[in-house]
């Protein structure tokens, strides 16, 4: 029986903080992309664009349909079969980008049912007021669904910045990927895995505290 | 002139084309391996190392290339291989037949197979035909029993299998060997510290080498490496990186 070593524990943070970086900008640009193409594809639902509709029906379905995992390896390892210009793809945009489309489409369905669960009698009100359909949904619409959106789309970005940890397989180093490797030659599984547990952790407190100081602030008007 | 000008821009075009494809020709190797595998590549304190690494910065210093390692998940390098994003994978891979097919693979630069371990002094025992009327322990869920079996017929090995410590078992005296893939022994004997030895050449080889991707570059680094993996071999640099981490030569029979 061995036990735990409090010094190795100890020891492993400055090494894991040097690989924070990639993790975090990984999991920052993806979850802008995201935000950004989830709020695309739900507009294109909610309004129902003849053509567009169709192809974003198919793009969640797929997306939410197959594992993350698959889809990093159709884009990294996959596509550059077919097409050879993508082999200049490097692995860290790849993973943005996967991390961006997958996770985009569960963000879309979150926005989508909250820009639905906006009263109709809102956009009623904005159009007696002679605004256009884009000012009804920037002005009085879109303000409202965001706050009732923010919960869950917080889950999915949660999501998003455990799910780096996948990026390993394109031989991305990040935090998750030095606990491993660190783990296997010192044989010390717990505490390993135990620091980099702590790790992931302590960055969702900091993003659910500041969730809930956005959720004051755009519950004012309330 | 205008034909002139474009065939000037044409030639400096060329020019700057070829320079850039000589300091490619310099290029870094780029070597994939897992960083998970000890003591073949491992990170302690946030440095690669181990046998592989030891090997491959050898293998670099003598054809004056420089080498980037690449450390992926196992089951993304054959994909980063085949994309041409590292140019071979040094993470103990066995040349299988279908591996063969696909891949140019390197001289093997590790042996492995099933190894007999005996009782240090025990000078009995050398071979598979040593072990008749012996008690040899083989661990629970290996298939170490069945290759025995394979060379004996006629049940003439007493065959323990064991959950856990075969190795003490041994080294107390209690069986006469057992068999275990050279390169775990050595790392058991290394790690326990316990009387053992080695017991003739290892049967039922495995062969490890690097694999390259079948096209002109991949024929080409085959080439070198094979030429410097065969210089290391014979002035003893090779068994020398083996001993390092081992205390014993697996790069050889």
């Amino acid at each position: 029986m061995s036990s735990f070593d409090f010094n190795y524990l100890a020891g492993l943070f400055p090494i894991l903080f040097r690989y924070l970086g990639i993790t975090l900008q990984m999991a920052a640009m993806a979850s802008v992309v995201a935000l950004v193409l989830a709020l695309v594809l739900a507009l294109i639902r909610v309004f129902k664009i003849p053509l567009a509709n169709g192809f974003v029906v198919v793009f969640i379905s797929f997306f939410r349909g197959t594992p993350l995992l698959v889809q990093l390896f159709i884009l990294y390892y996959g596509l550059p079969q077919l097409i050879p210009a993508l082999i200049g793809l490097d692995a860290f945009s790849a993973a943005v980008i996967g991390l961006s489309l997958h996770f985009s489409a569960y963000m879309a369905e979150s926005l989508r049912a909250a820009i639905q669960a906006v009263p109709r009698s809102q956009w009623e009100a904005s159009y007696a007021f002679g605004m256009t359909r884009i000012q009804a949904l920037r002005r009085i619409v879109l303000p409202q669904a965001v706050r009732t959106a923010l919960p869950s789309l917080m889950n999915y970005l949660i999501d998003l910045l455990k799910s780096t940890s996948l990026a390993f397989t394109l031989g991305l180093t990040e935090i998750m990927a030095k606990a491993q490797m660190e783990a296997s030659s010192s044989f010390k599984f717990f505490e390993s895995y135990l620091a980099v547990a702590l790790i992931y952790w302590g960055i969702v407190l900091l993003s659910t505290h500041l969730q809930s100081k956005l959720e004051a602030h755009l519950s004012k008007a309330y | 002139m205008v034909k002139f000008q474009s065939m000037l821009r044409y030639v400096a075009a060329s020019v700057l084309l070829v320079t850039s494809m000589a300091t490619v020709a310099q290029e870094t190797i780029k070597v994939g391996m897992s960083g998970r595998y000890f003591p073949f590549t491992f990170v302690q304190q946030d440095k690669l190392q181990g046998f592989e690494v030891d090997i491959w910065d050898e293998i670099a210093k003598r054809n004056d290339w420089q080498v980037e390692y690449v450390t992926a998940n196992f089951s993304g390098l054959f994909g980063l291989l085949e994309t041409g994003r590292i140019d071979t994978i040094s993470n103990q891979i066995t040349m299988t037949d279908e591996r063969k097919a696909k891949y140019l693979f390197s001289t093997p630069y590790v042996v492995d197979g099933a190894q007999i371990v005996v009782r240090k002094g025990n000078t009995a025992i050398n071979s598979i035909d040593d072990l008749a009327g012996k008690r040899v322990a083989v661990n629970l869920g290996s298939n170490f029993e069945q290759l025995l079996r394979k060379h004996d017929t006629d049940n003439q090995i007493n065959i323990v299998t064991y959950d856990a410590g075969i190795e003490q078992d041994v080294a107390l005296g209690r069986s006469d060997a057992f068999v275990m893939d050279r390169v775990s022994s050595l790392a058991l004997i290394k790690k326990s510290g316990l009387p053992l030895a080695l017991a003739g050449e290892p049967f039922e080889l495995i062969e490890n080498a690097m694999p390259f991707v079948d096209n002109a570059k991949g024929q080409q680094l085959q080439l070198a490496v094979n030429a410097t993996l065969q210089a290391m071999h014979q002035d003893g640099r090779l068994s020398e990186i083996s001993q390092k981490w081992f205390d014993g030569d697996i790069t050889r029979k």
